[in-house]
């Protein structure tokens, strides 16, 4: 069983986020729930459209048309993207649902990762991170943690997630293993952090919620911390 | 935030009440009972919609502030859509205080606004005037903007400033047209009608007209002497004199007026305000008191000069003579009339000024009561009257942006 923060263990080192580049807010993107990327592409969950912009540019390139609630996720071939209480598989190229898994949970999740042949997911309120086989949706392990999770992602073995609660958000580095917090990265007061992803070298892109943007922050220097 | 929420939330503003439930109807969180509260105020069930909203603001944690005083405003939107003013104020503008601290300028103006809106149908005009005149609706929803401004139109109505209404209806209309909301469409096309309708009568030497709001706002303006049988009371340009307690003088004014430039017969005079048909030397004496009466009631404006008959009103600096009625005779019209002002009156004032029983009166408000005409505040004692709302204000208009955490 995994625990909670050790109230003995001193807190995790804070630094403020570095926020590099804000793309957004897109036409008719009122908020961005979920975020993923696919090596090319930075792709947004804003509710009815999953939208693809290049980040390079900050230009969209590609839209989707299907229900994007939360967190968004990519295997290398396929979209994955919480909607309702379900989770798609989504062929990018053609936006068609190939399968749908049952999310775990009553519907609370928020984000969504893939990484090591399994799928990650938030669960806001719940305050934890459940593995699911991608397969079925079952639930083949969970991590606590002490504050709501929103986004949530892997990135060369650690493992990331965004909170927001109560107007103040954080990225943070928490341990697979027991929840614990290894580091965190504090927004500045009015950005919140919806969904995050790496993109597999010195960035996450944020969702920011009603805000319609996605920020790309700097990812600390592994062993800086 | 979590996927049934944002979707719930996307149903609930696209007008999908039933949908909206439909996905956190099973769901017991805080910012499922706020979107549940919401939904059921869409759909009309207030007194749940209530419940549901008080328990989403008790349940969020202390640290979520922001969605607390969201939930607050929206159950205070709910109330005023129950017409229940008993509720205190001070918890809504603490939500207020919070929004605004917060940069939640939407919200925190929804806020100040439905303060406004409870100010005005407690009959507070010049409070409401006062929380509206702080409210700065630049750069907000254009329902808002929509609903500030019929607030606006509402309060210059009640005090004939009609090109000022008439402005205000225009940027309600305009602001209505941009929230492209129906239901807010209609109240404004409804509000300005009312500018349209005979408001009152006017009774010239003999001849009777009847007048539009801005037509009467133009009469009162003119400087005539206006004797008005809505308000109980004597206008001359900016002077105002009430006779709202004196129903005596008021009716040998009336009588008088009417009259003018002519004189009125004694008994004429006795019959209109004491109601006696045969009087004898006594009535004549009270007569003589009561014109005295009227006589320093009017000092400056006109004199009353007696006759071999009777009595004739002679204005002063050439001032026409205007008797202004309510559009409808008896009592009905009369205290429909009195109620126009917009502030809540007493059953016993409402007497007073008619110069009718209580008991009359009682009856005719009753009946209005019915009809929808009249509304009541408080009870017993404390009981007072007021005209409906000129704009019965749209309440679908329910924060969807209670939602928590976005």
């Amino acid at each position: 069983m995994t625990s909670r923060t050790d109230p003995h263990r001193p807190p995790a080192p804070a630094h403020a986020a570095e926020i590099v580049r804000e793309y957004g807010p897109f036409p008719d993107a009122e908020c961005i729930h979920g975020v993923t990327h696919d090596g090319h592409r930075v792709w947004a969950a804003t509710g009815a459209r999953l939208l693809a912009f290049d980040p390079g540019s900050g230009e969209p390139t590609a839209a989707l048309d299907c229900a994007c609630d939360a967190g968004t996720a990519f295997d290398g071939t396929h979209l994955y993207q919480i909607a309702e209480a379900r989770i798609d598989k989504i062929e990018p190229a053609s936006g068609k649902v190939v399968a749908s898994i049952p999310a775990p949970g009553h519907g609370s999740h928020s984000g969504l990762t893939w990484a090591e042949g399994s799928l990650w997911v938030g669960q806001y309120r719940d305050r934890r991170i459940h593995q699911v086989d991608p397969a079925t949706g079952a639930v083949l392990r969970t991590i606590e943690c002490d504050r709501f999770v929103t986004g949530v992602t892997w990135v060369d073995g650690e493992l990331w997630h965004g909170t927001w609660e109560g107007g103040e958000s954080e990225v943070r580095r928490i341990d697979p293993g027991s929840g614990a917090v290894i580091e965190r990265l504090t927004m500045p007061s009015g950005t919140g952090v919806s969904g995050l992803e790496s993109d597999g070298d010195g960035l996450f892109y944020c969702g920011g919620g009603a805000s319609g943007k996605v920020r790309a922050v700097r990812r600390p220097k592994p062993g800086a911390a | 935030m979590d996927a049934l929420i944002a979707a719930a939330a996307r149903a609930l503003a696209t007008g999908d009440a039933l949908g909206a439930l439909k996905r956190v109807a099973l769901r017991d969180d805080p910012p499922a009972l706020a979107l549940r509260g919401i939904a059921m105020a869409q759909l009309g069930e207030h007194v749940r919609a209530r419940e549901l909203l008080r328990l989403a603001a008790r349940r969020f944690g202390s640290h979520e502030e922001l969605a607390r005083a969201r939930c607050v405003v929206a159950e205070a939107e709910v109330a005023l859509a129950m017409r229940d003013l008993a509720g205190s104020p001070r918890s809504l503008g603490a939500a207020a205080a919070m929004l605004e601290a917060r940069a939640d300028r939407a919200n925190a103006a929804q806020a100040r606004l439905i303060a406004a809106r409870r100010l005005l149908l407690l009959g507070r005009l010049d409070e409401a005037a006062a929380a509206l005149a702080g409210l700065d609706t630049q750069g907000l929803p254009a329902a808002l903007e929509a609903l500030a401004a019929l607030a606006a139109a509402e309060l210059a109505l009640r005090s004939l400033h009609t090109g000022a209404a008439g402005a205000a209806l225009t940027r309600a209309g305009e602001a209505a047209q941009r929230a492209r909301v129906p239901a807010l469409l209609a109240e404004v096309a409804q509000a300005r009608s009312l500018l349209d309708r005979p408001a009152a009568r006017q009774l010239r030497s003999g001849a009777e007209q009847p007048l539009r709001l801005d037509e009467v706002a133009t009469l009162l303006a003119s400087g005539a002497l206006v004797v008005d049988a809505c308000r109980r009371g004597l206008r001359a340009g900016a002077q105002w004199r009430s006779l709202a307690r004196r129903p005596v003088l008021f009716a040998l004014a009336q009588a008088l007026a009417q009259a003018w430039p002519a004189d009125v017969a004694r008994p004429v005079l006795i019959a209109s305000a004491f109601g006696f048909r045969q009087p004898d030397e006594t009535h004549r004496a009270r007569l003589r008191v009561e014109i005295g009466r009227l006589r320093a009631v009017l000092a400056g404006l006109a004199d009353i000069e007696a006759s071999e008959r009777g009595f004739a009103l002679q204005p002063r600096d050439g001032r026409e003579v205007v008797v202004l009625a309510p559009p409808i005779d008896g009592q009905q019209g009369a205290l429909l009339a009195l109620l126009c002002d917009g502030a809540p009156w007493s059953t016993s004032a409402l007497a007073l000024a008619l110069g009718a029983s209580q008991r009359t009166v009682q009856r005719a408000l009753a009946e209005l009561e019915d009809a929808g005409r009249v509304r009541s505040i408080g009870q017993g004692r404390a009981q007072r009257w007021l005209s409906p709302p000129l704009a019965g204000f749209t309440t679908i208009l329910l924060l969807p942006a209670a939602l928590p955490p976005a």
